[in-house]
């Protein structure tokens, strides 16, 4: 799936997609949940939480 | 849509006003002068460049808008009033010391306050939102 996809998915521009792989920047909990029910996985398996 | 149509027809009508303000002062050479040209195609560069991204955004059918826009602005908003206290403190420092007229220590407040902003909110893009 291609930035741009993913971004029309869950309602957000392709940079967001773009922040959010360079670990720039740390999403909603809406927009996290909206990612991973796009890939049909939990918000833990595609967000690494690290202190 | 509408708010993007709004923001070019702001860059235009700057850009003409600019022209006016060029051919009736007949400005040319003065450093200062280059200066505040400079500055107003800066922040008018900067506006067309928020227009043609949200005209992209359109395009490709995504939000041109999202919590992430949102934050950039807001945050480059909140940065951008704390430097622009400074800046006005520096301008009366200034019209203490120098006879400036009202009308150009105001013109050179705002748009201080103008390009602090444009600055703040390269920072803040360039940072990223992280742990905010």
């Amino acid at each position: 799936m291609s930035q741009l996809e993913l971004a029309q998915k869950v309602g957000v521009r392709r940079e967001t997609i773009v922040f959010l792989e360079k670990g720039r920047y740390n999403p909603s909990l809406r927009l996290a949940h909206n990612v991973a029910r796009t890939f049909g996985l939990l918000i833990e398996e595609v967000f690494l939480f690290d202190d | 849509m509408k708010k993007t149509a709004i923001i070019f027809v702001i860059c235009a009508l700057l850009l003409v006003s600019l022209a006016v303000w060029a051919l009736t002062e007949r400005m040319a050479g003065s450093t200062g002068r280059i200066l505040e040209i400079s500055v107003v195609l800066i922040i008018v560069g900067f506006a067309a460049f928020l227009g043609l991204s949200r005209m992209r955004s359109l395009r490709r059918k995504e939000a041109f808008e999202d919590e992430f826009s949102r934050q950039v602005m807001n945050r480059a908003a909140a940065l951008s009033y704390y430097a622009s206290l400074f800046l006005w403190l520096a301008v009366m420092y200034f019209s203490d010391r120098r006879a400036l007229e009202p009308h150009s220590l105001i013109g050179t407040g705002i748009t201080g306050m103008a390009l602090i902003f444009v600055l703040s909110w390269l920072w803040v893009r360039m940072r990223g939102m992280k742990n905010e």
